[in-house]
């Protein structure tokens, strides 16, 4: 199966994906996790050749796929308390 | 122009509620730490020095922020701030 080289818009669109994505975890480490190691995944290669960045996106999706996985794993066990960081209200003078 | 209190946020104890625009210029102007007088209607993204990579999140962030979906094709041909204000209001009274 051929995959066409990923335009801006795909590049784009599959970003977005990742912090919806991340916005769907109950527990809020593995949600900023994702939003900082994606934005880390996408800075590292956004100048990289041609030729490797049909590959980088597709290992991008594959990543996405985890992440959706992980989704449903983790709100099986989604914390009953709030996480501290997570208040930023309380506390504000 | 009276700002309406359709956009005001149910945890807010702030007195004067801002329209949408006024809002998201706020959010966008903490986002990428500029002043918040440069950031007006017709500003480009890319004059505040965000590349489209921060648009995107800048774009994630105002929809959770004002809890709306916005679509792949509407997202895609985003380039000044009164788009997204557009958009936003567009789809909170969808």
């Amino acid at each position: 199966m051929t995959v066409a080289s990923a335009s801006v818009a795909e590049v784009k669109a599959l970003y977005r994906a990742f912090l919806r994505e991340a916005s769907k975890f109950p527990n809020y480490n593995i949600r900023e996790y994702v939003k900082r190691r994606s934005r880390q995944g996408f800075l590292q290669n956004q100048n990289i050749a041609p030729e490797l960045a049909t590959a980088i996106f597709s290992e991008g999706k594959q990543l996405l796929e985890v992440a959706k996985r992980q989704t449903v794993v983790y709100s099986l066990y989604a914390p009953e308390v709030k996480n501290v960081m997570e208040l930023k209200h309380v506390g504000e003078q | 122009m009276r700002a309406s209190t359709r956009n005001c946020p149910s945890r807010a104890v702030r007195i004067i509620c801002q329209s949408t625009i006024q809002q998201v210029q706020d959010i966008i102007a903490t986002q990428l730490s500029v002043d918040p007088s440069t950031v007006q209607p017709e500003t480009k993204f890319s004059e505040l020095g965000a590349d489209s990579l921060d648009t995107v999140e800048i774009v994630m962030s105002l929809e959770e922020k004002f809890g709306v979906s916005i679509g792949e094709q509407d997202a895609e041909n985003i380039s000044t701030v009164k788009q997204v204000a557009d958009l936003i209001e567009k789809e909170s009274s969808a």
